[in-house]
């Protein structure tokens, strides 16, 4: 009589439990504020979370150790002592800044990157920085595919593919180890973007405060949509080749006020004290006329060469120069720096 | 002595730190063609380099039957030197040895002890270098020749020097130096310690060009034209490509490094005992 008394209350007992796993659930709605984290918004909207999200359970990493990693090429290993340097030749921000670089994240504006650059006493530089890098969704995109081939393919829509990809080809060093990867990882999300990057209006704000305050449960798409066209998903990627006739150009009157901008920002960055290159840029005169006497030439000295098409690297001189995309540096610009240069020649 | 080390201590206390921008190449590369330059092998890497004198260009030696020294090598040079910080290099070199002691092997330390800075706070840079050498050639049977090895200590000798450069421009930069040489075996009628004076300049003719000039001046009543010794002097072409020096360059030396051609220069430019000579040195990231 009791055990009949007992299989009837037990399942009626343990409904309320099994209600409460499965039912979709109220969750708290996230602080709509200048930092908030866009991934935040997103994940509580519907979107699914990035393949991209760290492992905690790593043992060793730390954001601390991938900011050590990304900066100067070390770390101190899990089990003491510093490692090797992860390459010879350049640190992730040879390349990378780590600040946001755009006014605009909604597009790939290389004008007025340069100017932001210039306000804010950042490189303008080959490759798109690590700022927001895990609010991005493909990586290696456009016309990197024809420089690295099948590579491409596993780094597309994997940004720890994408990371190990640029630890061994783009930086020509050693592939990183688990933790090492993680840490890296770990750091750039503490680069993710926050909805002051967006830098969207107040109504935008009130508007978007609201749609999160009315949403309950399921994807909201529209909302989602409109927040993830304000950050680009992917940096495009063109490659564009040097002008037909070196002497002549493209054709373009250039700016030598913008050009200074772009050897200041860019050339030097690498160049000045060779700080990255074994080929030393300065004030000199010398080194204007002699970038001056090569941009005629059809060889990696002349600027148009070097910038549109960088250089390879080769066995045993693993330090090379990667190329501007059109996207990085436009024909305008180009021309802009040649006019600088010329102007500094004479 | 001590008042020297507390005055060099306080001079050095007073430099700036590191946040003051720098003056950097005031040479291309770490030697200028005989001597040493104020620079040092850049940190993590490393600088092959490989040096050759060939024989007397004209003179006695020299001109045609020769192929104006071609034919001849008077030394080889061939070591690696290495930056263990910005300020400190270390090198490895072997060469031939153009004098009595043969089959040298050499061991360096290169120092900067203070940039010049752009501001001019400090208006001069200041390296001290280092070296001894050890010769690895066989023991001679003839007493009489420096080859002729009691003790180990008899194959080595010593040099120590302070470079002190400015560089008023990017086309020209002035190095003055003094040092000091020590052979553990000389001629009986020889001596033993060398001081030496020498002034080096650059005048860069293009990006890619440059003029240079050195010249050692022993200090020793032994070392004159009377008893046929001659102040080593050098002119040369330095061509750097980025990562590559090259120099081509014309002197009196005959060796390379300061144990051997400080003390051993009995070649004179007026007789036409200068050789063509070159260095070439090739920087790889380590």
């Amino acid at each position: 009589m009791r055990k009949k008394w007992l299989s009837a209350i037990l399942p009626i007992m343990a409904l309320p439990l099994f209600i409460n796993l499965v039912a979709p659930q109220d969750r708290e709605a996230p602080q709509i504020t200048a930092d908030t984290p866009v991934w935040d918004i997103l994940t509580f909207l519907g979107e699914p979370t990035p393949n991209h999200q760290s492992k905690d359970a790593v043992k060793g990493a730390s954001p601390e150790q991938g900011e050590t990693l990304v900066t100067t090429g070390f770390a101190s290993k899990p089990s003491g002592g510093k490692t090797g340097k992860q390459s010879k030749h350049f640190v992730c921000t040879s390349c990378h800044n780590i600040q946001k670089e755009d006014p605009d994240l909604s597009k790939a504006d290389p004008q007025a990157r340069l100017e932001y650059a210039r306000d804010n006493g950042l490189p303008f530089l080959q490759a798109t920085t690590l700022h927001g890098a895990v609010n991005r969704t493909s990586f290696y995109n456009g016309d990197y595919e024809k420089k690295y081939g099948e590579l491409v393919k596993p780094a597309r829509n994997d940004l720890r593919e994408a990371i190990q990809l640029c630890a061994v080809e783009c930086a020509q060093g050693r592939k990183l180890k688990d933790w090492e990867l993680e840490s890296i990882l770990q750091y750039m999300w503490t680069l993710e973007l926050k909805l002051a990057d967006l830098s969207l209006t107040e109504e935008e704000m009130a508007e978007l405060k609201q749609k999160v305050a009315a949403h309950k449960q399921g994807k909201d798409d529209e909302t989602l949509n409109w927040l993830k066209a304000r950050y680009l998903q992917g940096s495009p990627a063109s490659f564009t080749k040097p002008p037909e006739n070196r002497g002549t150009g493209y054709g373009l009157t250039g700016n030598p006020d913008n050009g200074q901008l772009i050897y200041d920002l860019s050339c030097k960055h690498c160049h000045e004290n060779k700080r990255y290159s074994f080929f030393q840029l300065d004030d000199s005169p010398m080194t204007f006329k002699y970038l001056k006497n090569h941009i005629g030439r059809y060889s990696h000295a002349s600027i148009y060469q070097v910038i549109r098409y960088g250089q390879q690297p080769l066995y045993g001189k693993r330090s090379y120069m990667p190329q501007y995309t059109q996207e990085k540096m436009t024909d305008q610009q180009l021309e802009d720096l040649r006019s600088y240069i010329e102007l500094k020649a004479k | 002595m001590k008042y020297f080390y507390l005055l060099l201590f306080a001079f050095l206390w007073t430099l700036p730190g590191n946040a003051q921008i720098r003056v950097y190449q005031a040479f291309k590369d770490t030697r200028v063609i005989n001597s040493h330059s104020i620079e040092t092998t850049p940190r993590r890497k490393m600088d092959i380099r490989i040096g050759h004198r060939f024989g007397d260009f004209a003179g006695a030696r020299g001109g045609w039957q020769s192929f104006y020294g071609l034919e001849n090598a008077e030394d080889v040079l061939i070591g690696v030197n290495y930056g263990v910080s910005d300020n400190l290099a270390v090198g490895f070199f072997r060469t031939k040895g153009a004098s009595q002691l043969q089959q040298l092997l050499h061991g360096e330390v290169k120092f900067r002890i203070f940039h010049q800075t752009a501001d001019n706070s400090v208006p001069l840079s200041l390296t001290a270098t280092s070296l001894a050498t050890v010769s690895t050639m066989e023991k001679s049977e003839n007493p009489e020749s420096l080859a002729n090895f009691d003790k180990f200590s008899h194959r080595m000798s010593y040099h120590a020097q302070l470079l002190l450069a400015r560089k008023f421009s990017d086309r020209f930069t002035l190095q003055l130096m003094g040092g000091y040489v020590h052979r553990n075996q000389v001629a009986s009628n020889d001596e033993n310690g060398l001081l030496h004076l020498g002034a080096a300049t650059r005048v860069q003719l293009t990006k890619v060009f440059g003029l240079i000039v050195d010249f050692a001046y022993p200090i020793s009543s032994l070392r004159n034209a009377d008893n046929g010794y001659y102040p080593p002097l050098g002119i040369g072409l330095e061509i750097e490509t980025g990562g590559h020096v090259f120099q081509l360059n014309l002197t009196n030396a005959t060796g390379l490094m300061e144990t051997d051609y400080i003390p051993n220069t009995r070649t004179n430019w007026g007789d036409g005992e200068y050789r063509i000579g070159f260095t070439i040195s090739r920087l790889f990231n380590l």
